[in-house]
């Protein structure tokens, strides 16, 4: 990991406008916390909300696309503006340049998530709030952005539009395919980092893995998509 | 160590159906070196080859006896202007130069960066964000951070873009003395007077083509045989002369502009040899003899064309 490389692209992923944007984005399952927390009637089953927004909400669909564009932005915005030749002409490592970058943008992107997440926690269970609730959505949410990040940079350095390609997975192999078929939910990540989530609070369906293959499916997405990201790196043209 | 700090071997690279290079071989060493170009001739792909930021379709590039595509250690000898492409908006000068002296390993980045400004004579605004600079000084950026490491190599595309006479000299001289110093100097245009000032040496590329390559008396040399034209100035207005000169069948044409004689010939070796004899042999007295489009210019559009012809 390349601190400069870090410290430069969270600080040039943050100062953009989109960062708004998706600063609101986020923002949206704090809000219908806030509603439910002021709106709920005497013997609401606050876990079962706060499980739902996580998992039906969250995880697969907010922080999804917040990890999605942040993780194509990191690499595919200084490529896209060539001040990514500044970057590539050095002796920095390819691998290093992509882990470092991939790591902006998941600092990034938890800059973004983990407000709302904890915030989100509070106001729907309020003094019902143990640390399993915040630990365990906290680390499945972490790691399934950390595994979106990776594979969105490396989409940015192999598709020419790799923001349509990273929703039509979000949307429509996780959000549709792989609620309907078992088998699919072991190709999203969203379904291991739910799996995590399961630790601690109910999940309608079984979770496709337990919590240590999911760390490991996780892990080794984020390993593939940047190894794969730096070797794109040294062959891609860039301006 | 090699002399060869860049080897080119039949490297050729396209885009769909466009060429952009083909079949260019050729080295560089020490000293400057200009790649000279219309727009679309190839000189950025070359260059981009040479920093290793496009795969070859066919042939090797060897920078400093590396792949720089496999070898990014070599990128601390190599210092890169690339044409296109502003330096971060929302740091300073000094940051972004500083930053790249970091990623380089320079030992003391921020004063490194401090002096690469000074010599390009941005040491006043350095604190300022480069998103407010103007064209001229987003460039002079870019050199700093390329000389800041003090590369052996340097690589420009286009360097003189946007900035003023002055700068423009500045920058010449500058890159004048890292040849003299031993470095090896790139510098890519398509504006003929500025290689022409700054290289020794020139490259002249031609719808990917490398249609010359040699110093600039070197390339003229190579198209002696074509048609020259020289514009003479003589004291009784030239008609003596230039009936000789028509009856020795050395000249192809002659017309007379502004009360000068203004001779086309294919020989200009002969007709630089029989001239005196004839002046003399009509009594015609020479004030001036000036050759016509013999500037690099000139013979750049007609190797542009020679070429052209030849893909036709």
């Amino acid at each position: 990991m390349n601190a400069v490389i870090v410290r430069l692209t969270v600080r040039a992923l943050l100062l953009q406008r989109r960062s708004l944007a998706l600063a609101a984005l986020a923002a949206a399952p704090l809000l219908m916390s806030f509603v439910f927390a002021i709106a709920a009637r005497a013997g609401a089953n606050h876990r079962l909300f706060y499980s739902t927004l996580v998992q039906e909400l969250f995880l697969p669909t907010v922080a999804a696309l917040v990890a999605l564009v942040v993780g194509v932005s990191a690499l595919g915005d200084e490529r896209e503006d060539g001040t990514v030749l500044y970057l590539v002409a050095t002796p920095v490592p390819r691998l290093v340049l992509v882990g470092s970058t991939i790591a902006a943008a998941w600092i990034t992107a938890m800059v973004l998530l983990v407000p709302s997440l904890l915030l989100s926690a509070v106001l729907a269970l309020g003094s019902r709030l143990t640390a399993g609730d915040l630990l365990w959505p906290l680390l499945g949410t972490a790691l399934a952005c950390l595994a979106y990040c990776s594979a969105s940079a490396w989409l940015s350095l192999r598709v020419r539009r790799p923001i349509v390609v990273g929703v039509l997975y979000i949307l429509l192999w996780e959000g549709s395919i792989a609620t309907f078929a078992a088998s699919a939910s072991k190709l999203s990540i969203a379904a291991y980092g739910r799996a995590l989530v399961a630790q601690a609070l109910p999940q309608s369906n079984p979770p496709v893995a337990g919590p240590v293959a999911s760390v490991v499916v996780l892990c080794i997405v984020v390993a593939g998509a940047c190894w794969l990201g730096a070797r794109l790196l040294s062959r891609v043209e860039l301006p | 160590m090699s002399e060869h700090v860049i080897e080119f071997e039949g490297v050729s690279h396209w885009y769909g159906d466009t060429v952009a290079v083909a079949d260019l071989s050729f080295t560089v060493g020490p000293g400057v070196t200009g790649l000279l170009g219309h727009n679309g001739a190839g000189k950025s792909t070359a260059l981009k080859l040479c920093g290793g930021f496009v795969t070859p379709r066919s042939g090797s590039v060897r920078v400093f006896g590396v792949d720089p595509r496999h070898d990014p250690a070599v990128y601390r000898r190599i210092g890169i202007v690339p044409d296109h492409s502003p330096p971060w908006p929302f740091l300073s000068a000094v940051d972004v130069v500083a930053m790249c002296a970091t990623l380089r390993g320079v030992a003391d980045p921020r004063a490194a960066a401090e002096q690469a400004l000074d010599d390009v004579g941005l040491s006043d605004v350095a604190g300022r964000t480069v998103g407010g600079f103007s064209h001229g000084m987003r460039q002079r950026v870019k050199l700093a951070q390329a000389l800041v490491h003090q590369p052996d190599l340097l690589l420009l595309d286009e360097p003189l873009n946007g900035l003023d006479p002055a700068q423009r000299r500045q920058v010449v001289d500058r890159l004048r003395g890292l040849g003299e110093q031993g470095k090896t100097v790139i510098v890519s245009s398509h504006v003929l007077q500025e290689v022409d000032r700054t290289a020794a040496r020139v490259l002249v590329l031609v719808n990917g083509h490398l249609v010359a390559d040699g110093e600039t008396l070197e390339i003229r040399t190579l198209i002696s045989d074509r048609p020259r034209s020289v514009r003479l100035a003589a004291t009784d207005g030239g008609r003596s002369l230039a009936r000789e000169l028509v009856a020795a069948a050395v000249v192809d044409a002659i017309r007379f502009e502004d009360g000068e004689l203004v001779v086309e010939t294919a020989d200009i070796e002969r007709f630089s040899r029989l001239l005196p004899a004839v002046a003399q042999s009509t009594a015609t007295r020479l004030e001036r003899v000036e050759p016509v489009g013999d500037d690099l210019e000139s013979v750049y559009a007609y190797l542009h064309e020679r070429a052209r012809a030849r893909a036709r």
